[in-house]
């Protein structure tokens, strides 16, 4: 049971017969009274339990993006239901849920009469990625007078899967016009072991001489020169490390967010230019994985996967994910670690087994740079930030360090802001592809 | 009413034969009857717990006597009340009937016997004149103010020896039965009409423990001390044979011990004002009030569904272990291991800035940012590689010499 505004007011109205009448009986009699409204007011409320209640929401929608959820109330009781409704969802999923304070669920005042449905819509922003629960569905119907009602509160399954912003797509552009350039390039020194022999065409001003194929100059009268591209079909593997240093914390965002938009990105951009993309997301198991698929619908299954994809207070399996690896390719493959260049998780598990990975397959090890580091090592004012100063230097060449030794063996190490590191890893990408060393 | 989490959403029976649609949920598989028996189950270890309370208060309270502390009161068991002569006087076919108002012993005193009042400390001039208005026989026990305004030639006498046995003295047949009594204090009988007894030893023979005076056909006796009367001396001397012939006299007796709840009090005719009286309105506005309150926290506490929780993850800056190591060396003054990591960082930095290779060896080194810098290269050395510093002065000095260098040392 439960009563409302308005029985607070028929209570307030007990002054007047007070005020006639003072004197202890006349409250007992008006408190007799309310009770009495109250009761009645249940008793021709409504049953909660006589609605059937059904939600609607949207499959996926991409993070930050405005959606909606449906409900649909319909009176399978003889009595017309009147009341409030409360369609509850996490506070992420709440418009300025990313408050402090978070986001109150709207409440909705629904009159449905018998035998009909009345639908009522709760805005939807969800600031957070991964599949969102939809909460219980509260009812509450009042009787006739409004004074009180009945409730209940409702089990009503309902899930948003919010994808990945997907916000580097806005580099995309860009880099899928240099990816076109490097296709059709008739200089040698494009030549290499990842391209192959594309067409011939006529010699125009510019190009290089060596590149001109006599034989067909020969057969033809004109001069004729061999195009190059870059090779397809070459398989690009991301590894997205969700282990404890991904939970990290760099400017707004974790790690894994930035690993998340660098990997999607390179994943469309790799789908573009024919390569096969196949991504793995691990720390001690596997997390999420997406097999080869046709090149349409890599984004969409990339997005998918690395949804419900958070980072886990565990230490990566490095050996674990080499086996992994090996076992899922089968010949010379991009492989893409997207991961943290922390020198602890590095030396104690990367470097002991990646030379397993680099012996077979090109590696690159991305990671997010933190500009709070730079910020420590140049605030030299007091005693204290001198100390923080040292500390923070030391951290940046036990980085450098790190990174140097993989480089030593052989992995291609991308170090950005979280800004940054998608457009960067796709650029070493195309770089990688130009150089033909997929 | 409220109705208990639903396990599942399993949809109840359709009501009036309503086919559900897909993706419809009816009701959360409850009924009036399973709410009642979850109520039940929820409220039953409470109720446990409630009886059990309950049953604890009346197990302390039965044991209980029935019996007050009001000193001289009839049902005081203890050494100060008089339980005991009111027992006896009862035996013996006196009714006593307790009063604590003024009205109360107005009321009783009007079926006529003695009227008994003990102590005056509570009451007031306004009672004292009602209460001699009476025409019961009057017993004063302790209470030398009222006995003067009840009769004006006796007053509370001078007499401050200690309590001690005192004889009669005087042709009082009461008195004369008891004998001997213990007591303490005396009455000044100043005009010499009233019999005079027990007077304190040594004192003058207008004095005396117990004092009757015939007024007006009636008979006013005046007690000095409570103590005979109580529990505790009943038993001494004669004490118990002057209580019972005094109190014993009429087969009623209205024992009032004035209270401090009666000060005041009116007489039940005389529409006097307390303070609901005066403002009547005052308890029903309040019990009004009460009642709003009522329905408000009625309205508030029922929430309109849970609060929804959500899981959030665990969030780590990424610069807290370095700010940690910072934080360590700072505690563990470690002046040394921290200028190490500033002049490695600055050598490595212009080593690349100059183009050197990272193996370059120091002598190579501080003659190319010597160079580069134009600063001798003793002193260049003596900043890349010289002696730690030893306090926090130093470190800061070495930390800005060492930035210095660095915005000095430019590409050759």
């Amino acid at each position: 049971m439960a009563v409302t505004s308005r029985a607070v007011l028929v209570a307030l109205a007990g002054l007047l017969p007070v005020a006639v009448l003072p004197a202890p009986v006349t409250v007992l009699v008006w408190a007799v009274v309310v009770a009495v409204l109250c009761a009645v007011d249940v008793a021709l409320a409504a049953s909660p339990r006589e609605v059937a209640v059904s939600r609607d929401v949207p499959r996926a929608v991409r993070l930050g993006q405005a959606t909606r959820s449906s409900l649909t109330l319909r009176a399978v009781g003889d009595r017309r239901v009147r009341g409030l409704v409360r369609d509850a969802w996490p506070p992420s999923a709440l418009p300025g849920g990313d408050a402090p304070t978070g986001a109150r669920t709207p409440r909705h005042r629904v009159d449905v009469p018998p035998g009909e449905s009345r639908t009522v819509t709760t805005p939807l922003v969800p600031t957070r990625r991964g599949d969102l629960p939809g909460d219980r569905v509260t009812l509450r119907t009042v009787g006739p007078l409004g004074l009180a009602g009945r409730q209940v509160s409702l089990t009503v399954p309902a899930r948003l899967r919010v994808l990945p912003e997907f916000a580097s797509r806005r580099h995309l552009p860009s880099r899928l016009a240099r990816l076109r350039e490097l296709d059709g390039r008739a200089a040698v020194q494009v030549r290499g072991a990842g391209t192959e022999f594309d067409s011939l065409r006529e010699y125009v001003d510019g190009d290089d001489v060596r590149s001109i194929d006599w034989r067909a100059t020969a057969r033809r009268q004109e001069v004729v020169v061999r195009t190059w591209r870059p090779e397809r079909d070459r398989h690009v593997l991301l590894v997205v490390d969700t282990s404890r240093t991904s939970a990290a914390r760099v400017l707004d965002a974790t790690r894994l967010e930035a690993s998340v938009e660098a990997a999607l990105l390179l994943g469309v951009l790799a789908a573009h230019a024919g390569d096969r993309v196949e991504l793995l997301a691990y720390d001690r198991r596997v997390r999420a994985r997406v097999a080869d698929t046709h090149q349409s619908r890599v984004l969409p299954g990339l997005a998918e996967a690395l949804a419900g994809v958070q980072p886990e207070l565990v230490e990566t399996d490095w050996a674990g994910l080499v086996t992994q690896v090996r076992s899922r390719l089968s010949r010379r493959a991009l492989v893409v670690l997207l991961t943290s260049l922390d020198p602890a998780a590095v030396e104690q598990g990367l470097l002991e087994v990646v030379g397993q990975l680099t012996r077979r397959h090109q590696v690159v090890l991305a990671s997010v740079a933190d500009p709070e580091l730079e910020e420590l090592r140049t605030a030299r004012r007091t005693v204290e930030e001198v100390f923080d100063a040292a500390a923070a230097e030391r951290a940046l060449l036990e980085r450098a360090a790190v990174g140097l030794r993989l480089r030593q063996r052989g992995v291609e190490v991308v170090e950005a802001l979280p800004d940054e590191l998608a457009p960067r890893l796709a650029d070493t990408y195309l770089a990688l592809k130009a150089a033909g060393r997929l | 009413m409220s109705a208990p989490p639903a396990p599942a959403a399993t949809p109840g029976t359709p009501a009036a034969g309503a086919p559900l649609r897909p993706g419809e949920v009816l009701g959360d598989g409850t009924t009036g009857r399973t709410r009642a028996v979850g109520r039940w189950r929820r409220l039953r270890p409470w109720l446990v717990v409630a009886a059990v309370l309950v049953l604890g208060v009346l197990v302390l309270l039965l044991p209980a006597p029935p019996s007050s502390t009001t000193p001289g009161a009839p049902d005081n068991a203890g050494a100060g009340g008089a339980r005991a002569l009111a027992q006896v006087l009862e035996r013996r076919g006196v009714e006593v009937e307790y009063v604590r108002t003024t009205g109360a012993a107005e009321a009783a005193a009007a079926r006529g016997g003695t009227v008994l009042v003990v102590g005056d400390v509570w009451l007031l001039p306004e009672q004292v004149e009602r209460l001699a208005d009476l025409d019961n026989d009057l017993v004063l026990v302790d209470a030398g103010w009222a006995l003067s305004l009840v009769a004006p030639e006796l007053t509370a006498g001078g007499d401050v020896s200690p309590r001690g046995v005192r004889t009669a003295a005087c042709d009082d047949p009461d008195a004369v039965a008891a004998g001997t009594v213990s007591a303490a204090g005396s009455v000044e009988d100043t005009s010499g009409a009233a019999t005079v007894c027990f007077p304190p030893a040594g004192g003058p023979a207008t004095e005396g423990a117990y004092v009757v005076l015939e007024q007006d056909g009636r008979r006013l006796t005046a007690l000095s001390d409570l103590r005979p009367l109580t529990n505790d001396a009943i038993v001494d001397e004669g004490n118990a044979s002057l209580a019972l012939r005094v109190l014993g006299r009429h087969d009623h007796l209205v024992w009032y011990v004035p209270s401090l709840d009666d000060a005041g009090a009116a007489r039940p005719d005389d529409g006097g004002a307390s303070l609901t009286d005066l403002v009547p309105w005052v308890r029903p506005v309040t019990l009004w009030l009460l009642l709003v309150l009522a329905v408000v926290v009625l309205w508030r506490a029922r929430r309109l569904g849970p609060v929804v929780a959500e899981p959030l993850p665990v969030v780590v800056r990424s610069a807290e272990a370095t700010r940690g190591r910072g934080r360590l060396y700072r505690r563990g003054r470690a002046h040394g291991h921290a200028a190490a990591a500033l002049r490695a960082g600055t050598a490595t930095r212009t080593a690349h800035r100059l183009g050197l290779p990272r193996s370059t060896p120091a002598p190579a080194l501080v003659d190319a940012v010597a160079r580069a810098s134009g600063r001798p290269s003793d002193h260049v050395e003596q900043l890349l590689y010289g002696p730690p510093p030893t306090d926090d002065a130093g470190l800061q000095r070495l930390a800005d010499d060492l930035h210095h260098l660095e915005s000095e040392v430019h590409r050759p």
